[in-house]
């Protein structure tokens, strides 16, 4: 079995990252190449190492554990910006996306790396909720990446900053666009995690611990309905300066990820009574044992 | 140091030596009063010289590169008196454009030879151009390329090299950053500003304010990126009629300036007024039902038309002739930094076009040579075999392949050594002694 640590993409991302810094001082063609390379053996690596823990756990990443979830997450994010940067030499995402992607990595040190047995019942219904679920946060994670590309190539055009910096951005039109349709994709999503989510509180076994006190039910409802507020804020207010919008869903996108994440290592470091944490064993036995 | 021969060798029927000339004037060196006077400007001129200049010089090879900012002869012909086609050359000008000799002929340039070769490649890699790195140049110079076909002028010379011409463009252009980052102010304007604002132009509403140049140079880069909706406001509603109509846009009074600033999305300004037309206040005041829509105002004017507080509102970007030309200044800057590689690249292929010729040159003495050879040990075999005719076809082939292996040894050193020499440069002398010695020319 290959010896693959979480080590072992994170260093490769984290030279992908140098590597996209310095293409900010030098036009060098190489070095975007070996930022790629990097970056694609860091994703191979973690492909790698999700399949291991899968095989290992006998279940799929998703429903493993939150270590998994945030490693699929993260996975999401590199597999997008590698797949634009090979689409756009000159594109300057991963100046953006790496930090988040290596954030996610490094928080996922911290959360239970133990899968869970509550997972065991309506298997079915849970990997939709947690695909969901992922998939919602990833298009917030892109609403972040896409705002804060915003506001940067708003900042380089106010200040006449176009030249010889080796790298281009998407044009504000775009990224608001491709912005307004994440937050768009993103609510629908977690609507329908947060729903399935509901449902399986209600079919869940009846010896778990109250589901509502889960910090990280309670703080994934509060960011369904932030991202309900903007959602609405976004089809029905009136048009708003573009920056304006970057500035706010940078903000909401920027707290949500940081709560979830940040709920994740709580409730770890804590010890708090989480179904979607390490001590979930604890909350609810299986009914075989 | 020994100055490089200024005639070429080259192959064709009968072997020969070719005097290439380069003869120009260029906006580096010659007024533009004067490199107007001796443009060939029409096709219909053009074709009349090619006409002179094949009755005046019927064996060589000619092209002529004519464009706003030189105008430039090639001409190769037999013989190595380069003084002398100069002079040809200068008098064909002189007296096809009439225009007397001593009012242009100090600022006349030439190269021959390599040097020759080198002016083109540098010419086609725009090095020579008043834009350094820009692209039209190639065109240009396949476009003289065509036209000397067309005529009839080509020879091999002339063919090898425009073709050569060509092949050292791509190069210069895929492996320096010579043609990356615009450098006219319109460009940059919209090129590097405007499309990092906006992903599509054809929903766009452009209002041109005034009618300078700089605006139509503006608006063609506009109109290439897609926009439809034009609308010139200009005090001079004659002039807003012309420039409208010559851009499919409509021309509307002076008086709806406010109006058209609140629903444009892109703003040309170049009125020439003395002091700024639009400040914050009115421009705010004009936007206030376009809450959010971004604008990218082009402020050509000198002086401004904009109040610079114009560009601190909230999705406003302004730029002005001063912010432009820095970036303008700051692409020539990057450009000139690859000059270096591009003359590299000229060196490279200028030996390599110049070996190539010397092997084509000496290709031809050689297999010349192995001919006029093997045509005597024919003659000579046919004479033996007839006063032999005992002699079995076995026999006869025998002896017919001992005497080709003869020739060829005898042959193997001096051609050796003709082919190491082409190898090392021109082989000149030894070439005019393999033609003496053997007669070659005949």
């Amino acid at each position: 079995m290959p010896n693959v640590n979480l080590t072992c993409f994170l260093m490769s991302y984290l030279v992908a990252f140098g590597l996209d810094i310095a293409r900010l001082r030098s036009k060098l063609a190489w070095s975007r190449w070996v930022a790629l390379l990097f970056g694609g053996a860091g994703l191979l690596a973690q492909t790698l190492y999700l399949l291991l823990r899968s095989s290992q756990t006998q279940q799929p990443p998703l429903l493993s554990s939150a270590h998994d979830w945030l490693l699929v997450l993260a996975w999401l994010a590199v597999l997008t910006h590698l797949f634009v940067s090979l689409l756009d030499a000159t594109i300057a995402s991963g100046l953006i996306v790496w930090p988040i992607v290596l954030l996610l990595v490094g928080a996922s040190h911290f959360v239970t790396s133990s899968p869970s047995h509550v997972l065991d019942f309506h298997r079915g219904w849970k990997m939709l909720h947690a695909a969901m679920l992922v998939l919602g946060s990833a298009a917030i994670l892109l609403g972040l990446v896409l705002s804060l590309l915003y506001l940067w190539q708003h900042r380089r055009l106010k200040d006449r900053q176009m030249r010889n910096s080796g790298l281009t951005l998407p044009s504000l039109e775009r990224l608001e666009r491709f912005n307004r349709w994440s937050i768009l994709v993103s609510v629908p999503l977690l609507t329908f995690g947060v729903a399935t989510g509901v449902l399986l509180s209600f079919l869940g076994n009846h010896d778990a611990a109250p589901t509502w006190t889960d910090p990280v039910v309670l703080g994934g409802s509060v960011m369904w309905l932030l991202m309900c507020g903007l959602f609405a804020w976004l089809l029905t207010g009136q048009r708003t300066p573009g920056r304006q919008v970057a500035w706010l869903t940078a903000w909401s996108c920027g707290f949500l990820l940081f709560m979830m994440v940040g709920l994740q290592v709580l409730t770890e470091v804590t010890r708090m009574p989480s179904l979607h944490g390490n001590d979930s064993t604890r909350m609810v036995r299986p009914k075989s044992s | 140091m020994t100055r490089p021969p200024a005639f070429i060798l080259v192959p064709a029927k009968r072997f020969r030596a070719v005097n290439l000339l380069a003869l120009y004037c260029t906006h580096q060196t010659t007024p533009l009063a004067i490199r107007e006077r001796l443009a060939f400007a029409s096709r219909e001129q053009l074709a009349k010289a090619y006409a002179e200049l094949r009755r005046r010089c019927p064996d060589s090879e000619a092209a002529i590169l004519s464009t706003c900012n030189r105008v430039e002869l090639y001409l190769a012909q037999p013989g190595d008196d380069v003084e002398q086609t100069r002079q040809q050359l200068a008098q064909f000008l002189s007296e096809f454009h009439a225009v007397p000799l001593d009012e242009f002929v100090g600022e006349l340039r030439s190269d021959s030879g390599s040097e020759a070769v080198r002016h083109l490649f540098e010419v086609v890699s725009s090095l020579d151009s008043m834009v350094l790195g820009e692209p039209q140049i190639v065109n240009q110079v396949k476009e003289a390329y065509r036209a000397a076909e067309e005529h009839g002028a080509c020879g091999p010379l002339v063919h090898s090299l425009f073709q050569g011409a060509i092949h050292v463009s791509g190069r210069v252009r895929t492996e320096t950053k010579l043609s990356e980052g615009r450098v006219s102010i319109a460009s940059v304007a919209v090129g590097d500003f405007a499309k990092s604002i906006f992903d599509n132009f054809a929903d766009k509403l452009v209002l041109i304010i005034g009618a300078g140049e700089m605006a139509e140079e503006t608006l063609r880069y506009l109109k290439d990126e897609g926009v439809r909706e034009i609308v010139v406001v200009n005090r001079s509603p004659e002039r807003a009629a012309r420039l409208a109509q010559e851009w499919s846009g409509r021309a509307e009074p002076w008086t709806d300036l406010d109006h058209w600033l609140g629903k444009a999305d892109v703003i040309v300004s170049t009125t020439g007024a003395e002091r700024p037309i639009i400040d914050a206040t009115r421009f705010r005041k004009a936007r206030a039902a376009a809450v959010g829509r971004t604008a990218f105002i082009l402020d050509l004017g000198a002086p401004r038309d904009f109040e610079p507080a114009v560009g601190d509102l909230d999705d406003v970007f302004l730029y002005d002739i001063d912010s432009l030309r820095r970036t303008c200044d700051e692409h020539r800057h990057a450009r000139s930094r690859e000059i270096d590689m591009a003359h590299q690249i000229i060196a490279e292929e200028q030996t390599k076009f110049m070996a190539e010729f010397h092997r084509r040159a000496s290709g031809s003495v050689v297999s010349r040579l192995m001919q006029d050879w093997h045509a005597v040990s024919k003659t000579e075999l046919d004479r033996l075999f007839s006063k032999q005719p005992h002699l079995t076809a076995s026999d006869r082939d025998a002896i017919e392949r001992s005497v080709e292996r003869i020739v060829n040894k005898l042959l193997h050193p001096p051609l050796e050594t003709l082919k190491h020499e082409s190898r090392e440069g021109e082989p000149h002398g030894l070439i005019d002694a393999l033609k003496r010695l053997f007669r070659l020319e005949g």
